[in-house]
C-alpha cells in the first residue's frame, strides 16, 4: 500500500514571482521558430480546399438549395442536404441538428451546403454560385422582442424558452414587505466573443474505413462524440488528432467544421481542409449572448435577509433541453454570500442567433457584475460601507451555499482582506478622478468530467501519454508535468508530456473549466501509485518505493534495496519505451438540495475556487473615458502547481475581462446581422490598454485536484468587469447598469449628455 | 475577385498613360494598397488593372524654407520619423500616429488617404487645419487645389480621369494639435476627431471636425470665435459650443448624435488649449 | 503585363515564384507556395499583426500586401529570425521571459519588433517600442510577459 506524500501547503499568501520567472515551457522553441503546425497550416499533397454556402437570412423556409451553379464549375464537388443519404448510409444523425437544414433556417449564415474545390479561389466562386432560395420568416433578433416584461405563467412552455429553472427558499413576499430597505434594479449585459487569435480550421480525410480529422480543438474527444453523433457513425470509426491550438476560451471545444470536412472528404476521395476566415470565426461564432437580469435585495439591520433574481438570458437556437448556461450561471447570481432567503427564476430565450456556447468563465463575469454591482448599490442605499456589507455575508468553509451545498475549504474572505487593503492604500494616494474598485468572485474547478493518463517510465525520463493538446494555459505541457514531477519526486526536467490522438490516447473530457491540471493531475496520481506498486512488485520487498536520479539514471529505492529501472524493465518494455502505468480520474461533484429546486436543473460546485481584485481607475469626466491604471488580483489556488504558467493566467485573464469591461460588444441587427464581424469594430484589448497587474496566490485552502490545487483558467476574468465598475462608481458615482462600459455608457451614467 | 493585371510604370508619364487605358472603375491606383485591399476583397471594386505607383519618384519629404512638401507614396511611418515634424507640425504627428498601426503605416501614404476620401481618415482634419494643398499631376498638366476642395464628400475627391496626387504641401508650420475620442487608444478608428492650428501669418485659427459623415469639415464660425491670437477661457468654450452645434451628426453604431456632440464640444475646447500650452507667446 | 515569375529573396536565399495572380496576397504566397507557415493568417484584414513579414527589413502586413508589389525585395519571414541576429534576441527574449501562451501571435510580435528594433535601433526605450507593437494582438498573455520580454531587449532604456 503506498501513499504518495506531499505538502498540504500551509496557509499563506505570496506574491508571484518577479519580473522574470525561469524559463518552463517546453513548447516555447516550436512557438518562436514557426515551426508549431497549427490547424490552418496543415498541407498535405493532393489537397483541395473547402466553403461552406451560408443562408442569407436568420429566419426563413427554405425552398431550395440548387447546387448546380457550383457543380458546373470544373474540379468542383457540393454537397447538400439531398447528398447526406449516399454519403452516410444507413447512418441516423441527431435529428435535433442536421448537417444541413432541409426545412427551416434559424440563424444568419447557417451552412446549408458545401464546396471542395482544388484551389481557394475555386472553392469560394462555388460557395457564392450556389442558389439558396429562402422564404423569410419573422425574425427574432433579442430576447426582449420575446419577452418585453419579465415572463408571465406558462412562459415555459412557450418554443421561445429552451429552459427555465427556478429555486427558492423562504416567503420572500412577506420578507420583502417587512424588511427596512429593498433595492430593485435592472442590468443588461451584452453579446461578447471568445476572439481566439486562430480561426477554426481543420483537414479532413476518410481512409480505410475511418473518417479522420486534424483539427484545432479543445476537446479530441469531445468533437469525436461530436462528429459521430451528428453523422450518425459509430465513434471508433471517427478519429481526432488534435493541432496546436491558437487560443480556446471555450469556443474550440464542440465539433464545428469538421462533419462538412468530412463529408468533402468522403464526397471526393481527397484530402479536405476547411477554415474559416475572420469574419466567418464571428458570424458563425457560438457564445456569450446578451442578458437582462433583474435584482431584488431586502436588507434588515444591516444583513441582507432575502433576495429574488431573474435572468434573461439570449441562448441563441440552443436546443430545449441542451442549455446549460441559465441552471450554472444563475449560481453566480447569487453565490459567493449568505442568503437566507431567495427566489431565482430564470429563461434561457431563443433567438436567431448561433447558439449560446461557452466563453470563459461562461457567462461568470457578467453575472459578478450584477451582483457585485448591486450588492454595492444596495448598500449605500441602505446607509451602509458597502465593502463592509459584502463582507459580512462572504462564505466561509462550512457555510452553506443556497443550494443545500456545503463550502468546501474557500479563502475568499483571506483574499478579500488583501484585496480591501490594497485598495484602501491605492485610495489614499489616488487622484481627483481616480477610483478603487474591489470585486470577488468564485468558481468551480472542472473536475465533475473525468479523464485518464498512461505514465511511461524509461530508464531516465517519465512520459505522460495523454490526449490533450495543450491550447496556451500550460496546464497540459506544464501542469500535468508539474504534478508528475511531484508524485514521483523526478526533476521536472525528466518529464515530459506526449500527445496521441483519439485512436490510442486515454480518454480524457477536454480542456475547458479549469479542470485540466486538476482531473488529469488526479488521474496522474493514480498512475503514479499504480506505478510505484508495479515497481514494489518488481523490487519483491516491502515498504515505500521511491524513485531517484543516480548517475544520470532512474533508480527505484525500497528501504535498502536500489535498482535502476534499466534492470527493472522487460526486454519488451525496453523496447515499448520503458514501464507502463494508468490512472483514471472519476469525475466526481457535490449534491444540492434539490427540495429546493422548482424547475429545470441546478449545477453542483466541485470545490470553491476564490478570487478577490482590485482595479483602480482614472475617469475623463467629460468624455466618459475610463482607464485602468492598477490592477492587483488575489486568487484563492489551493496550491500553486506551475509558478510560471499559474501568474500567466492570471495577467493574460484579467486582460480578457478587461475587454469584456470595457470594449467588447457584438451588434445584432433587427433582422439577425452581426454588425461588428471584424476585428477593428470589435475590439479586444491592445497593449497600451494593460495596466500593471499584481498576482499573489492565496494558498492551504485545499480545492479538488493535486496537492490541493484549484483550477486557475476561467477565474482570473470572473471579477474584472465588476471591479472596473465599482472603480467608476467609487471614481465618480457613476453607476453603470450595462456592460460594457464603454465611455458613452459612462458619460450618460455622469448625467454629460 | 475577378483576374486583374498588375502594372509598375517607372514614370509619372507612364503612370498617367496606364490610367486612361480604361473606362471609370476598370483601373485602380496603388500606392500603400492598405484601402485598396478592402475593396478588392469585398468585390467593391473589380479593377480591370491595377497600377502601383512604387516606382514613381514620389516618395519624398522636402522641407524647403517655411514649405513642406510630402510626395503622395513616401510612407506614412516616414514622414512620422522626420525629425523636423514634431516641431514644425505638431497635430501632423499626433494624426500620423492615429493611423492604424507601425506595420500599417510603413505602407500607406498620404496619397492613398487622400485619395480614399474615407469620411472618418485621421489625416484629412489635420490637412484642413494646415490648410494644406494636393498638387495633382494629369494628361493635361500639373494643377493645385486646397484639400477643401480636393475632397468632395464621403469617398468622393475631385481628381478627374488620368489624375494622380503627386503630392501634398503645407504652407506653414503651424502650432497645431489633433485630438481624438475612440474605443480604445490604439489600432482604432475615431468616433470625433478635432483639429485645431493656429496661423502665425494670419493669425486666426483653424479648427477641423473629423469622424462625421461624409467629410471632415472646418467649421469658420467657430475659428471667428476664438478671435486672432489668444482666445479667453469663454471664447474657447463658446467656440466648442458653436462647433458642436452646427454640425450635422447622426447616431450610428460606433456613438449617438448627442454623445458626438457632446464630444465636439469637449475635443475642440481641449484642442484649443493644447495649441496654446504648446506655445507660450499665444498664453 | 503582369509578370509571370517573380522574384524574391527569402530569408536570404533566391526565390522565383511563377504564375501569381496579380491579386495574390503576400500572406499567402509566403504560406502556400513558399510552404512557409510559421507567418500566421487571423484576421486577413490588417488588424492583428499575425501576419507581420519584413520587406527589405520593413515590417508589413502580408494580409494587405499584392505580392507583386514586393517583387525584387528581400523577404524575411519568422522562419528566418534564427538567421538574424536581432532576430535571435528577440527569441531568445521572449523564451526567457515566458511571453507567449498559445503561440498564435508570437511569429508576428518576433518579426514585429526585430524590424523595430532595426528601425528605432538601440536608443528606442521599453516604452516607445511597446507603444509601436500596439499593432500586435494577443488574446492569452495579457501583454504584460510580452513587456517583460521586450524589457529585457532594453534593459538600460528602460
Amino acid at each position: 500500500m503506498h501513499r504518495l506524500s506531499f505538502d498540504r501547503p500551509r496557509r499563506r499568501a505570496a506574491p508571484s514571482g518577479g519580473p522574470l520567472i525561469a524559463s518552463g515551457r517546453p513548447d516555447a522553441r516550436t512557438k518562436l521558430d514557426g515551426s508549431a503546425v497549427f490547424g490552418a497550416d496543415l498541407d498535405v499533397p493532393g489537397m483541395w480546399w473547402a466553403a461552406l454556402v451560408p443562408s442569407p437570412v436568420a429566419h426563413g423556409r427554405l425552398r431550395s438549395v440548387d447546387l448546380s451553379p457550383a457543380r458546373a464549375l470544373e474540379g468542383v464537388v457540393a454537397i447538400g442536404a439531398a447528398d447526406l443519404a449516399a454519403l452516410l448510409p444507413g447512418a441516423t444523425g441527431d435529428p435535433d441538428r442536421p448537417i444541413f437544414p432541409t426545412d427551416t433556417v434559424v440563424y444568419r449564415n447557417q451552412p446549408v451546403a458545401a464546396v471542395a474545390a482544388p484551389t481557394r479561389e475555386l472553392a469560394r466562386r462555388a460557395a457564392r454560385a450556389v442558389r439558396v432560395e429562402v422564404d423569410p420568416l419573422p425574425v427574432i433578433s433579442d430576447l426582449e422582442q420575446v419577452f418585453p416584461d419579465w415572463p408571465g405563467s406558462n412562459a415555459e412552455s412557450s418554443p421561445y424558452v429552451a429552459a427555465h429553472v427556478r429555486a427558492r427558499e423562504g416567503d420572500l413576499d412577506a420578507i420583502f414587505q417587512g424588511a427596512e430597505t429593498v433595492v430593485r434594479e435592472t442590468y443588461r449585459t451584452s453579446s461578447v466573443h471568445q476572439v481566439a487569435l486562430e480561426p477554426h480550421a481543420c483537414l479532413a480525410e476518410v481512409k480505410d474505413g475511418k473518417w479522420r480529422v486534424r483539427t484545432c480543438t479543445q476537446t479530441p474527444f469531445g468533437t469525436r462524440e461530436d462528429v459521430a453523433s451528428l453523422l450518425g457513425v459509430p465513434e471508433e470509426s471517427v478519429v481526432v488528432e488534435g493541432t496546436w491550438v491558437g487560443g480556446g476560451f471555450g469556443g474550440k471545444g464542440a465539433a464545428l467544421l469538421e462533419p462538412y470536412a468530412l463529408l468533402l472528404a468522403k464526397a471526393t476521395g481527397r484530402p479536405v481542409r476547411l477554415a474559416l476566415g475572420y469574419r466567418e470565426e464571428f458570424l458563425l461564432g457560438r457564445t456569450t449572448l446578451p442578458s437582462v437580469i433583474r435584482m431584488e435585495t431586502a436588507v434588515t439591520g444591516g444583513r441582507i435577509v432575502g433576495r429574488r433574481v431573474r435572468l434573461l438570458l439570449d441562448v441563441g437556437t440552443s436546443l430545449p433541453g441542451r442549455d446549460f448556461a441559465t441552471g450554472y450561471s444563475i449560481g453566480f447570481l447569487l453565490g459567493p454570500y449568505r442568503t437566507p432567503a431567495f427566489e431565482v427564476e430564470g429563461y434561457a430565450v431563443r433567438t436567431n442567433k448561433p447558439a449560446f456556447g461557452p466563453h470563459r468563465a461562461p457567462f461568470a463575469p457578467q453575472c459578478v457584475f450584477v451582483l457585485e454591482s448591486h450588492l454595492d448599490h444596495v448598500a449605500r442605499e441602505a446607509g451602509l460601507d458597502p465593502l463592509e456589507f459584502r463582507a459580512a455575508h462572504l462564505w466561509k468553509e462550512g457555510d452553506t451555499t443556497p443550494l443545500g451545498q456545503a463550502v468546501g475549504p474557500f479563502g475568499l474572505v483571506t483574499a478579500f482582506e488583501l484585496a480591501r487593503a490594497t485598495a484602501a492604500q491605492w485610495r489614499a494616494d489616488a487622484g481627483p478622478d481616480s477610483g478603487v474598485g474591489v470585486a470577488v468572485g468564485f468558481w468551480s474547478t472542472g473536475t465533475g468530467a473525468g479523464g485518464e493518463v498512461r505514465l511511461r517510465l524509461s530508464p531516465t525520463d517519465l512520459t505522460v501519454v495523454q490526449g490533450e493538446r495543450e491550447i496556451g494555459s500550460g496546464s497540459v505541457l506544464a501542469g500535468i508535468a508539474s504534478v508528475a514531477a511531484r508524485s514521483l519526486e523526478l526533476p521536472r526536467e525528466r518529464v515530459s508530456v506526449a500527445y496521441e490522438d483519439t485512436s490510442s490516447a486515454p480518454f480524457d473530457s477536454g480542456v475547458f473549466g479549469s479542470r485540466t491540471t486538476a482531473a488529469l493531475g488526479r488521474a496522474v496520481q493514480a498512475a503514479s501509485l499504480t506505478l510505484l506498486e508495479e515497481i514494489g512488485k518488481r523490487l519483491g520487498g516491502s515498504g515505500p518505493v521511491h524513485l531517484a536520479v543516480r548517475a544520470g539514471e532512474i533508480v527505484a529505492e525500497q528501504g535498502s534495496t536500489r535498482r535502476p529501472i534499466r534492470e527493472l524493465c522487460s526486454d519488451s518494455e525496453r523496447s515499448a519505451g520503458g514501464i507502463v502505468a494508468s490512472g483514471r480520474h472519476y469525475g466526481t461533484s457535490g449534491t444540492i438540495d434539490e427540495r429546493k429546486v422548482e424547475a429545470g436543473t441546478f449545477y453542483p460546485y466541485t470545490d470553491f475556487t476564490g478570487a478577490a481584485h482590485a482595479a483602480q481607475v482614472t475617469v475623463d469626466r467629460a468624455t466618459g473615458t475610463v482607464r485602468v491604471t492598477r490592477y492587483a488580483a488575489f486568487h484563492d489556488v489551493g496550491t500553486v502547481i506551475d509558478p510560471m504558467t499559474a501568474p500567466a493566467q492570471v495577467e493574460g485573464g484579467i486582460v480578457m475581462g478587461l475587454g469584456t469591461a470595457l470594449t467588447e460588444e457584438a451588434l445584432w441587427s433587427e433582422d439577425g446581422r452581426l454588425l461588428n464581424a471584424g476585428l477593428l469594430d470589435y475590439r479586444i484589448p491592445t497593449l497600451g490598454e494593460v495596466p500593471p497587474i499584481q498576482v499573489t496566490f492565496v494558498e492551504g485552502f485545499a480545492g479538488a485536484g493535486p496537492f490541493g490545487a484549484k483550477g486557475l483558467g476561467e477565474p482570473p476574468m470572473i471579477p474584472v468587469p465588476a471591479a472596473v465598475a465599482l472603480a467608476v462608481r467609487d471614481a465618480t458615482g457613476a453607476h453603470v447598469t450595462e456592460l460594457p462600459l464603454s465611455s458613452e455608457r459612462v458619460a450618460r451614467a455622469l448625467k454629460l449628455l | 475577385m475577378p483576374p486583374f493585371d498588375f502594372v509598375t510604370p517607372s514614370s509619372v508619364d507612364a503612370a498617367i498613360a496606364e490610367l486612361r487605358t480604361g473606362a471609370p472603375g476598370e483601373v485602380t491606383v496603388l500606392a500603400g494598397g492598405t484601402d485598396v485591399m478592402f475593396d478588392l476583397d469585398g468585390g467593391k471594386s473589380a479593377p480591370r488593372r491595377v497600377v502601383s505607383l512604387r516606382r514613381l519618384p514620389w516618395r519624398t519629404v522636402d522641407w524647403n524654407g517655411p514649405v513642406l512638401t510630402v510626395g503622395s507614396t513616401l510612407p506614412l511611418r516616414s514622414l512620422e520619423r522626420d525629425p523636423e515634424l514634431p516641431r514644425q507640425h505638431p497635430g501632423l504627428l499626433q494624426a500620423i500616429r492615429a493611423v492604424g498601426s507601425v506595420q500599417l503605416r510603413h505602407r500607406a501614404t498620404l496619397g492613398g488617404n487622400l485619395g480614399r476620401a474615407a469620411p472618418a481618415s485621421d489625416l484629412i482634419p489635420v490637412l484642413l487645419a494646415l490648410d494644406a494643398e494636393v498638387d495633382v499631376v494629369g494628361p493635361t498638366g500639373a494643377r493645385s487645389l486646397s484639400v477643401d476642395q480636393f475632397i468632395r464628400g464621403a469617398r468622393s475627391t475631385a481628381l478627374a480621369s488620368g489624375e494622380l496626387i503627386r503630392s501634398v504641401r503645407f504652407p506653414e508650420p503651424r502650432p497645431s494639435a489633433y485630438l481624438w475620442q475612440r474605443v480604445r487608444p490604439a489600432n482604432d478608428i475615431s468616433q470625433i476627431a478635432v483639429a485645431a492650428a493656429y496661423s502665425p501669418s494670419d493669425h486666426r485659427w483653424r479648427l477641423a471636425v473629423g469622424g462625421i459623415p461624409p467629410r471632415a469639415s472646418r467649421v469658420p464660425e467657430a475659428e471667428e470665435m476664438l478671435g486672432t491670437a489668444a482666445p479667453t477661457e469663454a471664447a474657447t468654450r463658446a467656440a466648442a459650443e458653436r462647433a458642436a452645434r452646427h454640425l450635422t451628426i447622426v447616431t450610428d453604431r460606433r456613438a449617438s448624435e448627442e454623445y458626438r456632440r457632446h464630444l465636439v464640444e469637449t475635443l475642440v475646447e481641449r484642442a484649443v488649449r493644447a495649441v496654446m500650452v504648446s506655445r507660450p507667446e499665444l498664453r | 503585363m503582369t509578370p509571370t515569375s517573380l522574384a524574391l529573396t527569402v530569408n536570404g536565399k533566391p526565390r522565383a515564384v511563377e504564375d501569381v495572380p496579380a491579386s495574390e496576397r503576400l500572406l499567402d504566397t509566403v504560406r502556400w507556395r513558399l510552404g512557409l507557415k510559421g507567418t500566421k493568417e487571423g484576421c486577413r484584414s490588417g488588424d492583428c499583426g499575425a501576419c507581420t513579414v519584413l520587406v527589405d527589413g520593413v515590417s508589413m502586413l502580408s494580409c494587405l500586401t499584392l505580392t507583386h508589389e514586393v517583387e525584387g525585395t528581400s523577404l524575411t519571414t519568422i522562419e528566418g529570425m534564427a538567421d538574424d541576429p536581432v532576430g535571435r534576441e528577440v527569441q531568445n527574449a521572449f523564451e526567457r521571459a515566458g511571453a507567449l501562451q498559445c503561440g498564435y501571435c508570437t511569429p508576428g510580435f518576433v518579426v514585429a519588433l526585430a524590424g523595430l528594433l532595426r528601425e528605432r535601433g538601440r536608443s528606442a526605450t521599453v516604452d516607445e517600442l511597446l507603444s509601436d507593437l500596439g499593432g500586435n494582438l494577443c488574446r492569452c498573455t495579457g501583454y504584460l510577459s510580452i513587456a517583460r520580454a521586450v524589457a529585457l531587449l532594453r534593459p538600460e532604456a528602460p
